[in-house]
């Protein structure tokens, strides 16, 4: 398949799940939320999403698939937390359980919803683990 | 005791002497002294002030080396990674473990303990360590033993009891600091450092007083010139083909705004100590964030060459070698003091082999740089030295710096683990031949934006590492090295990097430890292999030798781990976690498995042998 887009059945979740619980400026209830093709090449705001993941180095507790170590797993988590429950908790931390709080980080501030969206997309199966390039590069990543 | 002293190396001679001619307000730690004086003895780490780990020893030799025998084991009870060595005074040997850092004391007349020391330390500082949790081992002097927990406690135990003395506490590990360096005792003082440059840590020395445990001085590595212990007119660089003072703010000038409070210059290696000139020789680390972009300028003075007064901490001249990292090449690895001959002249020299491939050779007392040749042929980052200036000539193909950030840089030479780590070289003085253990692995580098939580990673760069292409491959070497010439004498490859501490002696032999667990002895001059034995787990463990009721024993730590086994010690197995080390050396496995025990070996006694040399 050349392009892969989320699997209707996901999509349609994405879409129910922004429609209940979608902040006032959140995408419109039509758009998913985010865009997949081959697994690792992902829309602009998942891009910056995920890079905020790995600029703040979040797989040192939740794991480099978002599986879990001493942090819960995303993959399960991502299933019943709402987007606010998950604002709440990357910009407050949960200090006692050793998660920080990241509202002093610019990039959190500017990305916070990419990121919702790139682990919704890992929790969901459409997005692999690991390194993720812009869908509208060549497919090469640029490199020397 | 009169053999001893005639087969005393040159330094030792000195320092007695000049521990005669100093004031008695600034004695040296006689105790220590006289005990390494002693070749029976292994009475710090290198067993000398000069990093030579050498012994003037020689029962077991050349040409009886391959009857080798187990004399005896002893478990240390953990699995992680076991870097340094034992020390050993008189009856007494004291070995130590990787975290949770317990100490053992043990009777060498029937290999009973004497007392252990079992620290309660938070396991949360565990996962602040970048690079396993390995402890580089003890020191002695005053009659204490010297602990420097992974928590950043500092602790002087009684020697003949265990009791603590005295401790201290020199960092933080809710802000990712931590230690993994053997203390240094020198004279009257006890110096440690700090770890954490992979978690934007400001990188220090502390001196504490040996007695009391008072903290004396601290010498920061970036930031302005008071807390650095710089004096802009007195402080010597090598610039322009010549010495010149470092100027205001050396340091502040080369960062961007405040990230110099971020900036690293960790501390975590291998120090030396020159007891005539009371000068301390040791390196500093990476600057903070291993994305070079987010730190334009030189990043003064992380990857740098300190040479301070003992007294008073204040720095007499500096050398960086690596300005404005982009490959990680720390400048912690063991300053080896020696007299070499350059330019007609016997000079005091030290040399060191840097993580960045180049082995370096300047003059101790001035800081006037003498030689700078790659210790591997594979080193492909920079062209050469330039001697004029110091500085490396950067290949623009292999400088993620200045193609920035989400670029992946591909067959960068050496790793980000180097030419070689912390595996410390040992210094034949018969030879004049430096013996070292080295890396042979390349790397792919892609930096990226990255934001400074405190007690989080601050790394910001996502590495893979392989066997150097187009080479014998394996992943490292063990080399004899002319520091006069910068030349490699000769060269053994080796399946894995050696990360393990060469040890030579008056034998005529040089004995080193393998990544796939064997112990190997080869001759000095020529590096042919004459023993070898197969250890249960991989050796990072730094060999000593000592000698007990007349017979000479050698000894190395068997537990594989630190930055090159992080994989297999801490259960990782994504291929770049560990910093790029995982995947790197995941052939591993098929060698070698976890351990935790301490070998020591002796040619085997004949009866009546044993019974003529009781002490």
């Amino acid at each position: 398949m050349r392009v892969q887009l989320a699997t209707v059945a996901s999509l349609l979740t994405a879409v129910s799940l922004v429609a209940q619980e979608r902040a006032p400026q959140a995408k419109s209830a039509t758009t998913p939320l985010y865009t997949v093709r081959d697994g690792n090449k992902v829309d602009p705001r998942t891009l910056a999403g995920w890079k905020t993941w790995r600029a703040l180095s979040c797989d040192r507790c939740h794991g480099q698939a978002q599986e879990g170590l001493v942090g819960p797993s995303l993959v399960e988590s991502l299933q019943a937390l709402t987007k606010e429950q998950f604002q709440t908790i990357v910009m407050n931390g949960r200090i006692e359980k050793g998660m920080p709080n990241f509202s002093g980080s610019p990039m959190m501030q500017a990305n916070w919803e990419g990121l919702y969206d790139y682990l919704k997309g890992r929790s969901d199966g459409n997005i692999a683990p690991g390194h993720l390039y812009p869908i509208d590069a060549t497919g090469a990543t640029s490199s020397k | 005791m009169t053999q001893a002293c005639r087969s005393m190396p040159l330094s030792k001679a000195v320092l007695m002497f000049a521990s005669l001619a100093l004031p008695a307000t600034v004695v040296a730690d006689a105790d220590l002294d006289q005990r390494m004086s002693d070749p029976a003895n292994w009475a710090s780490q290198a067993g000398d002030y000069a990093n030579h780990r050498h012994s003037t020893l020689s029962q077991i030799n050349a040409a009886n080396v391959k009857n080798l025998q187990v004399a005896w084991t002893m478990s240390t009870g953990v699995l992680r990674g076991h870097e340094g060595s034992p020390l050993v005074l008189g009856e007494t040997l004291y070995m130590h473990s990787p975290f949770p850092n317990n100490v053992y004391a043990i009777n060498l007349k029937d290999l009973s303990f004497k007392w252990k020391y079992e620290p309660k330390q938070d396991a949360g500082v565990v996962p602040v360590m970048c690079c396993d949790t390995v402890n580089r081992g003890l020191a002695y002097g005053d009659g204490k033993i010297f602990l420097q927990q992974a928590d950043t406690t500092l602790v002087a135990l009684d020697a003949q009891t265990g009791k603590v003395v005295w401790t201290a506490k020199n960092g933080d590990p809710k802000i990712g600091e931590t230690n993994t360096n053997a203390p240094h005792v020198f004279k009257d003082k006890v110096l440690t450092g700090i770890s954490g440059g992979e978690f934007g840590v400001r990188g220090r020395v502390i001196a504490y007083d040996l007695r009391t445990g008072n903290k004396v001085w601290t010498a920061w590595s970036t930031g302005p010139d008071d807390e650095m212990l710089l004096d802009p007119a007195k402080t010597m660089t090598w610039s322009d083909g010549k010495l010149a003072p470092v100027g205001k703010d050396s340091s502040l000038k080369t960062w961007k705004g405040d990230q110099w409070k971020l900036g690293g210059g960790t501390t975590w290696g291998w120090y030396a100590y020159d007891p005539k000139l009371n000068l301390v020789y040791y390196g500093s680390g990476n600057p903070g964030t291993w994305n070079p972009s987010q730190r334009p300028g030189d990043n003064k003075w992380s990857m740098t060459i300190f040479a301070r007064d003992l007294d008073t901490g204040r720095a007499k001249w500096v050398f960086q070698m690596t300005p404005h990292d982009e490959w990680d090449f720390d400048g912690v690895n063991e300053m080896v003091l020696l007299d070499v001959d350059h330019g007609g002249k016997r000079v005091p020299a030290l040399v060191h082999f840097d993580r960045n491939g180049f082995g370096y050779t300047l003059n101790r007392v001035t800081g006037e740089l003498l030689v700078a040749e790659k210790f591997d042929p594979a080193v492909n980052w920079a062209t050469k030295v330039d001697m004029k200036s110091g500085r490396p000539v950067v290949d623009k193909n292999y400088s993620p710096g200045t193609t920035g950030p989400d670029v992946n840089v591909q067959n960068i030479c050496p790793a980000a683990l180097g030419s070689k780590d912390e595996q410390p070289a040992s210094y034949d003085p018969q030879t004049g031949l430096l013996l070292v253990p080295t890396n042979h692995v390349c790397m792919t580098y892609e930096p990226f934006q990255v934001e400074y939580t405190a007690g989080q990673p601050y790394v910001g760069a996502t590495l893979t590492m392989f066997p150097t292409p187009n080479s014998h491959g394996g992943m490292g070497n063990f080399i004899a090295w002319d520091p006069a010439a910068g030349k490699i004498v000769w060269s053994d490859p080796e399946r894995f990097s050696v990360w393990s501490g060469a040890l030579t002696t008056n034998g005529d032999i040089c004995f080193y430890g393998t990544l796939e667990g064997y112990l190997k002895a080869v001759n000095t001059r020529d590096g042919k292999e004459l023993w070898k034995f197969k250890m249960p787990s991989g050796i990072i463990g730094n060999v000593f030798t000592y000698q007990y009721d007349g017979r000479q024993y050698v000894g190395v730590y068997s537990g594989i781990g630190g930055w090159a086994g992080i994989g297999m010690a801490a259960g990782l197995t994504e291929p770049t976690a560990g910093l790029g080390a995982v995947g790197g050396y995941k052939e591993l496995a098929k060698y070698t498995t976890l351990g935790g025990t301490l070998f020591v070996f002796a040619l085997p006694a004949p009866a009546t042998q044993t019974a003529a040399e009781g002490r």
